[in-house]
């Protein structure tokens, strides 16, 4: 099958890339093999975790150019979904996952039609409203716990289990995202070689060549939000059963949004690879900064200032993130 | 029944009307030029054509059909292709990629869009440049690019928007050439915005000049460019004054 | 009844104020074009220094505005000299992540120096005094006062974008900036001022709601939000419609209470159970997102 083709090759990359690529593969695969603390398997996690919503924010935020603040909604509709099938009606991971993730298109495509008549900041406005009120709802909802959320015993169940993914060490989370992290990345590549990804590339550069060429840009662009949601509402479901303790205000809260386009702008939006050195920047230095100045620090909210400053620094002077940059000396280069 | 009709076509943006009123129609296979003074609507007219604007009143049938009130990328896929002046579907795609744009509206399948894009570009002699960023083309070649993605979508019709714009007499007899061959031996049938009287009087089976939103005249390039309301339009009122007492009267181009 | 008129009145007088909270958003975006997310916490900050130099000097609160109004001057000046000129070369969405920065920053350097507890007023001349209108309607002394600086602040910005040379230099520049460049309009001057402006408006704004509202670093995106629904509701770079959005967006902010007062006509149980109170932001953002859909020019805009 062609699609299947299209998501293994990865030719159109410099062999360099490639061969830097397998390499860092080969070490996220035997990386729990070796001694490692669990400090920094937990940060492992994370970076996976976020190199996937980084890499469904992408899609909508990079390849289609509508920065989409809000995807923190998502993260809460997958990890709900997940939570409260498993508590309520002990359905395993396997199948709320997808259910997660078919609710979450469905709210994607409730709010997508009316959204993409919006461009630009008033898009990204939007796109927060829409996570703020639906984090207000699940604040005030008994069904989900309200503010106090949900929690996953794990004492109920006998880790490990594989089918609602409860398990005691992190190793086996650590497999689980990694191979979701393949996954989308194999999506993402045939996703940039698609005729969508063609279509959105276009109607990101300049919308009425884009209408005059056959596309239909409202429709393109919902249909990627759909897939963005999608990706976002996975790793959400994963998020559920790793932490086993959601509450609105950190799996919805803007702050979350933030930081997953904020990872995608910074490694490089509108690239395969963009999202995956952003989270790769981001969450160690949020991860190491808290143990290094200590969780005081955290609290007073040092590492953030840093976040921001490097954002408003990327933002002035390479809004193409790093891998922007990585491009640009290899363009010089080549002339 | 003509192949594009344009009736009693009114666009109007607040108290201007940039299209008073227009009439006209294309038969196949013709090659049409649209000329007229800055500001005469020509741009404004293809994008009521072509979908980009509302129409205020007035109606376009194309092929037979009513396709005064469809949208932009539903016109395209009945048919009608158009290039911007100024634009390329991405600066950030190479030429081949740009091409496969265009491509993609008849095939989902990656490999048949760059199997296509090539032959087109092939036909457009532009294979040299298959894999350069189009970002870093110059502009002639940018917009031979342009024509060469509306060719992508198939088009029966193909409006080209000044794709002369500030070439040079080589770049000029270059997308001469191209357009000839778009018509000639692709049978599409053309029309084209052209300020380079060289190029648009050359090619043209026919002329339709608008000004101030009006059309003023219709006819073959040497008919239009002894047509003392086209020479008004172009030179003012003075000039075909003066000239009135000449014997051959005024040609606006020999 | 009181329930409803009470609910009423406290809605006005708090959207005249919210008002001019949007007001500062809304002269940047007319002239510049550029959506600045910083903007809550241009009026957290504002908010602090109405506080801090109230409990300094021990002068009255109220005495604060001017103070308040030179910060939130060079505060705009600053940002937009010192980063925000440089955003503007860039794409859209380099614009809206450098201004997201931009409020994170802001934000956590208020919780460096400040810390996160809440802080509030307690003395003043206004404070804890009320009015009592008849009709059982009790009106707070310092919303009231804050209503009618709010008022009178608006005027003021009113009379110097339409009345001063200065004003209509800077309406030429958001109306067309390369024009007002061709007429000798000194456009980089005109952004700071627009930046300036700006930001003396909402910081006063905020020195004026610390009278009523308690501050700590996080209020910023609350308010921000609140000024983006006022902004889309009057028109994007509409003075005129960002008073009577805001006088709208107040009353949405009263919606507890006009809740409270339904719940007491009809009685109903579960109306009363209902968690109104902690929903009431949300009304702000979902009407934010439903004017933006419906109708994208606002009441009173030009500019889209």
């Amino acid at each position: 099958m062609e699609a299947i083709r299209n998501a293994f090759d990865f030719s159109d990359f410099p062999r360099i890339d490639l061969v830097i690529a397998g390499a860092l593969a080969l070490f996220f695969v035997v990386f729990p093999l070796s001694p490692h603390s669990s400090f920094t398997m937990a940060t492992m996690i994370q970076f996976f975790m976020f190199s996937i919503y980084g890499m469904g924010w992408n899609t909508i935020g990079g390849y289609g150019g509508q920065v989409d603040l809000g995807k923190a909604q998502y993260v809460g509709i997958g990890a709900y979904t997940t939570t409260v099938m498993l508590i309520r009606w002990d359905i395993p991971f396997w199948l709320s996952m997808p259910v997660g993730m078919g609710f979450s298109v469905l709210w994607s495509f409730i709010i997508g039609y009316p959204l993409f008549r919006l461009k630009g900041h008033y898009f990204a406005i939007a796109t927060i409203a829409t996570s703020l009120v639906l984090k207000d709802i699940f604040e005030v909802w008994n069904f989900v716990g309200a503010a106090r959320g949900l929690g996953i015993s794990p004492i109920k169940y006998q880790p490990p289990d594989f089918l609602r993914l409860i398990f005691k060490e992190d190793i086996y989370y650590y497999y689980v995202i990694l191979g979701f992290f393949f996954i989308g990345i194999l999506y993402l590549n045939w996703f940039r070689k698609s005729r969508l990804g063609f279509q959105l590339r276009c109607i990101k550069d300049n919308e009425d060549v884009a209408r005059s060429l056959g596309i239909n840009v409202h429709w393109a662009k919902i249909k990627t939000y759909a897939i963005a949601t999608a990706f976002v509402s996975m790793v959400g479901s994963f998020h559920a059963c790793y932490v086993k303790n959601i509450e609105p205000e950190d799996t919805m809260s803007l702050d979350i949004s933030i930081l997953i386009a904020l990872m995608a702008m910074l490694g490089g939006a509108g690239s395969l690879w963009g999202p995956v050195i952003g989270a790769g920047i981001l969450i160690p230095l949020k991860s190491y900064l808290k143990e290094w100045l200590g969780a005081a620090a955290g609290l007073v909210g040092i590492d953030l200032i840093l976040y921001a400053v490097i954002i408003m620094l990327i933002s002035a002077f390479e809004p193409r993130g790093i891998w922007g940059i990585v491009q640009k000396v290899r363009r010089r280069k080549r002339r | 029944m003509a192949f594009l009709e344009i009736e009693k076509l009114t666009k109007a943006f607040g108290g201007l009307r940039a299209n008073d009123g227009i009439s006209f129609s294309l038969e196949r296979k013709e090659l049409v030029g649209l000329i007229g003074p800055n500001g005469a609507g020509k741009t404004t007219l293809f994008n009521c054509i072509s979908g980009h604007y509302p129409v205020t009143s007035g109606r376009i049938l194309f092929n037979g059909e009513d396709i005064t009130r469809l949208k932009a990328h539903e016109v395209a896929r009945r048919g009608i292709a158009r290039t911007f002046q100024v634009y390329v579907a991405s600066g950030d795609l190479t030429v081949e990629e740009n091409v496969m744009v265009g491509c993609f509206m008849h095939t989902g399948s990656r490999g048949a869009a760059r199997d296509k894009a090539r032959r087109i570009l092939k036909e457009l002699k532009l294979q040299d440049l298959s894999d350069s960023m189009v970002r870093e083309l110059p502009v002639p070649a940018q917009k031979r690019v342009t024509m060469a993605t509306a060719l992508g979508t198939e088009p029966k019709m193909l409006l080209l928007d000044e794709v002369a714009a500030g070439l040079n007499p080589a770049e000029i007899e270059g997308i001469m050439g191209s357009i000839r061959h778009i018509h000639d031996g692709m049978g599409v049938t053309v029309m084209l915005i052209e300020h380079v009287m060289e190029l648009v009087m050359n090619v043209s089976d026919r002329l339709i000049v608008l000004d101030y939103g009006e059309k003023i005249a219709e006819g073959t390039p040497q008919q239009v460019a002894k047509d003392p309301r086209v020479i008004k339009a172009y030179l003012g009122e003075r000039y075909v004054r003066e000239k009135a007492g000449l014997e051959n009267g005024v040609c606006l181009y020999r | 009844m009181e329930i409803l008129l009470g609910a009423i009145s406290s809605g006005l007088l708090l959207g005249m104020v919210i008002a001019l909270v949007a007001l500062g958003l809304t002269i940047i975006f007319g002239v510049m074009d550029i959506v600045n997310f910083a903007h809550g916490e241009f009026l957290m900050l504002g908010m602090y220094t109405g506080l801090l130099t109230a409990q300094f000097t021990g002068v009255d609160p109220l005495f604060t505005l001017p103070v308040a109004a030179v910060v939130g001057f060079l505060l705009g000046i600053l940002c937009y000299s010192g980063f925000v000129k440089f955003l503007l070369r860039g794409p859209v969405v380099a614009q809206l992540l450098g201004t997201f920065g931009l409020m994170l920053f802001l934000r956590n350097l208020a919780l460096l120096i400040f810390g996160s507890e809440d802080r509030a007023l307690h003395h003043g001349i206004l404070v804890g005094r009320s009015f009592d209108v008849g009709m059982g309607i009790i009106i707070p002394a310092t919303k009231l006062a804050a209503a009618l600086l709010s008022v009178l602040s608006f005027v003021g910005v009113w009379l110097l974008m339409n009345r001063t040379k200065v004003g209509k230099a800077l309406a030429a520049t958001a109306l067309n900036g390369q024009g007002a460049r061709y007429m000798g309009i000194p456009t980089e001057r005109m952004n700071n001022l627009a930046w300036g402006v700006g930001g003396a408006t909402v910081t006063v704004a905020g020195a004026l709601i610390v009278n009523f509202w308690s501050v700590n670093p996080f209020v910023g995106i609350l308010f921000t939000m609140i000024a983006f629904a006022v902004v889309a509701l009057g028109g994007f770079g509409s003075v005129p419609g960002a008073f009577f959005a805001g006088l709208v967006v107040g009353l949405i902010m009263e919606i507890p209470g006009l809740w409270d007062f339904l719940t007491y006509l009809t009685d109903s149980e579960w109306m009363g159970q209902f968690p109104m109170t902690s929903l009431k932001y949300m009304w702000i953002y979902a009407a934010y997102f439903v004017i933006m859909v419906v109708r994208p020019r606002g009441l009173f805009g030009w500019k889209q």
